[in-house]
């Protein structure tokens, strides 16, 4: 079996330790010009927002306790 | 993450900015990141080795902190903060690396070890392999702890896991890789 020591040594030697110092660039640009988020509906979305406007149309006097849920 | 910032400012200052930084100010958040990029990075770079990702997933880090800046509790070290949100943007790093194909082999093109440890070609590409076929989680370990030798205590802080935890994840993927490099012909 391979002992820990020898392990260790494997690793280390396959790995060595990263000395990386300082990023090659200045990243303060990457972090504000980040890429926002697409915020995209979803099938359950768009399911549930149907199954609100079908339950609306169906029974119109049910909205009260639909809007108690937002 | 020792406090290694070129310039240190006042604890007065830290926690001002760190104040300012959770209301949102820009500037405050420039400053900081100023401060500590280049300790993130390394941190950054020793879990997911390579450069250029390092790079990327600390810019991810930072702007991570800055959309999560609400939750910040400036009464805490912004550091160990800074650090547990980076450790999470290089696992996710590692995964979708993983989910491509992996970039444990990039670690082939570093300088070749010392002539009084060096093992065999053969040998560290069995390695390089078997430490690819870990899961993100326990290869993390198995970097921070077996070869870059960071105390049990830090990353267990950054993982945001107990130290049993983290000394149960260097078991398992102990086991792992010793199991996995004895098929791949790697001699005790």
């Amino acid at each position: 079996m391979i002992d820990d020591d020898r392990l260790g040594t494997l690793l280390r030697s396959a790995m060595p330790p990263m000395n990386t110092g300082e990023p090659s660039r200045d990243l303060w640009p990457l972090v504000t010009n980040r890429p926002r988020p697409v915020i995209a509906w979803s099938r359950i979305d768009a399911g549930i927002a149907a199954a609100i406007v079908l339950a609306i149309v169906a029974m119109p006097n049910a909205w009260l306790l639909v809007a108690y849920h937002f | 993450m020792r406090d290694e910032r070129a310039d240190p400012a006042s604890p007065a200052t830290d926690a001002a900015l760190e104040m300012r930084f959770a209301a949102g100010d820009v500037a405050a958040f420039e400053a900081l990141f100023r401060a500590w990029h280049g300790e993130v990075f390394r941190w950054v770079a020793r879990i997911v080795r390579d450069r250029a990702a390092a790079e990327d997933v600390t810019a991810e880090a930072f702007w991570r902190a800055y959309r999560g800046r609400a939750r910040f509790d400036p009464s805490r070290s912004f550091g160990a903060w800074m650090r547990r949100i980076a450790t999470n943007a290089a696992l996710d790093d590692l995964r979708r690396a993983r989910a491509d194909g992996g970039r444990v082999a990039d670690v082939a093109g570093l300088p070749a070890p010392d002539a009084g440890e060096a093992s065999s070609r053969d040998d560290r590409e069995a390695v390089l392999t078997a430490v690819g076929r870990l899961s993100p989680a326990l290869r993390v370990v198995v970097t921070l702890a077996l070869v870059e030798e960071q105390p049990y205590a830090e990353i267990a802080d950054a993982l945001g896991i107990s130290v049993a935890a983290v000394k149960v994840r260097v078991f398992r993927a102990v086991r792992a890789l010793r199991r996995d490099l004895e098929r791949l012909g790697v001699r005790p």
